[in-house]
């Protein structure tokens, strides 16, 4: 296994960041622990290099267990969201750093230099300071120091959150290129979940210092354990309509959305705990809803076009914002009332606590 | 438009007053140091009525100025280089460190900047002559090493570094030696050049703590010596002048040179100082 971590926790004075998290990412998997600010994903990366102590539980880096091994004895390197190059440093030697620590032979150290520049298209500026390059370039660099040490993990803390959009989509084919042709085992930390979904093999979604849900990109999108993941993957997000269960029907639970204009959905649910009279959420992805006649009646307030993609910003009688995705359709539909309808299988319920009802 | 350009005069005017004030004894040393003792004496003037180095050779051939130099060159370098690397590993064990106590002796270091250097004096003196450190290099040096305000500029510098850099340079494997000296001080060539200088400046200007400590002509700093050529002269101006004149060359060549590096330094610690 790349990387386990068993029952880990971190305090800071009275307050508690990482509760018990247990996780495994195998060798030469890519991992990325996703959730909002403050939830802890970065102190876990930090954790796992060794940057922070833990209050408790183990970290494992291939099967060995290093949880009070100190951070360059870990065999991992790390690039940070401010890519800390040593300005005062060329890029050669920024890269060389560490292999001069470790006393590499300098005709090593070369050849190893310049493989990872080559692997980067950095051969051309192995003699240039940081502040001669581009964010990206520099960002390359930030990189190619880490892969120097072949390391057994790479650590990405939030490396991309520096650079503009393009960049970023860029940089972001790279990085996938680059595990590809290394196959290491890498762990990312990031708020986007964009960047999420289109680097992991596998995500931890993180919230409070508790992994609320580990799984593949589409498992996470289609099939959330609770709210708070089904809100958090996807962009835009799910749509969450409160509701009340009024009975079953041909499988089929039976929910009706509260207010003055009342309508009924239906949902594929088979929880048997899931009683009539129940309060409970509803989460409708906006590429699940449809225009339908028979549908729930909601008023257009924006609508966002996109060429391929039209987004209809609605809201319900009561208030609630419901957002639409359409494809192949360019009606101006600005401050209309439409009716929306969806499958019952796209339907999915969420009890008081926010946890997923199947 | 014409009351700013009479505010300009009259700043530029009091301006020039200060600076002329600040000019006439360095231009009233010089003057007195290239003319004769009896003519400085006989013709009391503001204007130099004659061009005599005589004064300086005699400063020069018949005082142990040589010495004194080399003494007052021993004693800055020496102080300065320890106090530059003492003062930056305590500030960067004080900034990047966490260890038990750091806060407290944080606040002794903020404390000892408070003392003024006179309260600590004669202290001091009885502690280098219990250690038998009167009249040495030990006893010139060992009090003067102790600069809070150079600690407290660097931890200020340190603490600016991002954290992200020491983190790298953990990963790669530095130890805290390694990260200082290869990482902090490159990152601060700037601001220790610049306290380097102000150090310098102050050594070898100290008058007070050398004089104290030191009886043996053979062992004293330029700015003690100058009070010798006073005692084998008797009142002898010209001479004393050109004492004077030639111990501060070093000083203003010094200034003239990093004149960008010292006026930041003074600047920042006056700022600590503030």
């Amino acid at each position: 296994m790349g990387v386990s971590l068993r029952n880990v926790s971190k305090e800071f004075g009275a307050a508690r960041v990482i509760e018990d998290v247990s996780m495994d990412i195998p060798t030469g998997g890519f991992a990325v622990f996703v959730g909002p600010s403050g939830c802890g994903k970065s102190t876990l990366l930090r954790m796992i290099a060794g940057l922070e102590e833990t209050s408790g539980g183990t970290i494992a880096i291939e099967d060995t267990d290093v949880t009070h091994v100190e951070p360059a004895e870990r065999g991992v390197a790390m690039v940070f969201q401010s890519y800390a190059l040593y300005p005062h440093l060329s890029v050669f030697d920024n890269m060389a750093f560490s292999l001069r620590l470790a006393k590499t032979p300098r005709a090593k150290m070369r050849e190893m230099v310049r493989e990872a520049a080559r692997i980067l298209k950095l051969d051309d500026h192995l003699d240039k300071k940081p502040s001669q390059l581009s964010g990206g370039q520099r960002q390359r660099v930030a990189i190619g120091r880490a892969i120097v040490r072949q390391p057994k993990v790479f650590l990405f803390d939030e490396p991309l959150s520096n650079l503009d959009a393009e960049l970023r989509v860029q940089m972001r084919l790279e990085l996938t290129r680059l595990h590809r042709q290394i196959g290491a085992t890498m762990i990312y930390v990031t708020h986007d979940q964009v960047e999420a979904m289109t680097l992991a093999d596998k995500i931890f979604v993180l919230k409070g210092g508790i992994v609320q849900q580990a799984g593949a990109p589409l498992d996470l999108y289609d099939d959330p354990d609770n709210r708070f993941v089904a809100g958090f993957i996807g962009s835009p997000a799910m749509n969450f309509i409160a509701a009340d269960v009024i009975g079953r029907d041909a499988g089929d639970v039976v929910l009706r959305t509260r207010g003055a204009e009342a309508h009924e959905f239906r949902a594929a649910v088979a929880d048997p705990g899931l009683a009539t009279g129940a309060e409970v959420e509803i989460g409708i992805r906006p590429e699940h809803l449809r225009l339908d006649a028979a549908g729930m009646p909601v008023r257009v307030e924006v609508a966002e076009e996109l060429g391929d993609v039209s987004y209809l910003y609605t809201r319900m009688a009561d208030g609630t914002e419901i957002i639409v995705e359409r494809h192949g359709s360019r009606d101006r539909l600005d401050g209309e009332t439409v009716s929306i309808a969806t499958d019952p299988r796209h339907v999915l319920v969420f009890d008081r606590q926010g946890q997923r009802l199947r | 438009m014409k009351t700013r350009r009479i505010e300009n005069g009259i700043v530029t005017a009091f301006t020039l007053l200060a600076a002329a004030c600040w000019v006439f004894p360095l231009y009233w040393a010089f003057v007195t140091s290239i003319r004769t003792d009896e003519n400085v004496v006989a013709k009391p003037g503001l204007l130099p009525d004659q061009f005599n180095l005589s004064s300086y050779a005699d400063a020069i051939f018949n005082t142990k100025l040589m010495i004194w130099y080399l003494n007052s060159v021993g004693t800055a370098v020496i102080v300065t280089a320890v106090v530059i690397v003492i003062s930056m590993m305590c500030a960067y064990a004080l900034s990047q460190i966490r260890f038990p106590g750091r806060r407290l002796l944080y606040l002794v270091v903020l404390a000892s900047f408070m003392i003024p250097a006179q309260a600590l004096v004669v202290t001091q003196f009885i502690l280098m002559n219990d250690i038998g450190a009167i009249n040495s290099w030990a006893g010139i040096i060992l009090p003067q090493l102790i600069v809070p305000v150079v600690i407290i500029v660097y931890k200020q510098f340190f603490d600016a570094v991002p954290k992200e850099m020491r983190e790298a340079a953990v990963l790669d494997g530095g130890g805290e030696y390694t990260i200082l000296f290869k990482v902090y001080l490159p990152l601060n060539w700037g601001i220790t050049t610049a306290l380097a200088i102000v150090t310098f400046i102050g050594v070898w200007n100290a008058f007070f703590w050398p004089f104290l400590v030191v009886t043996s002509e053979d062992m004293m700093t330029i700015p003690v010596g100058i009070t010798q050529v006073n005692d084998a002269f008797g009142v002898a101006y010209a001479r004393i002048m050109s004492v004077a004149m030639l111990a501060a060359l070093p000083v203003v060549l010094a200034y003239l040179i990093f004149q960008r590096r010292v006026t930041e330094a003074v600047m920042i610690s006056s700022g600590v100082k503030g």
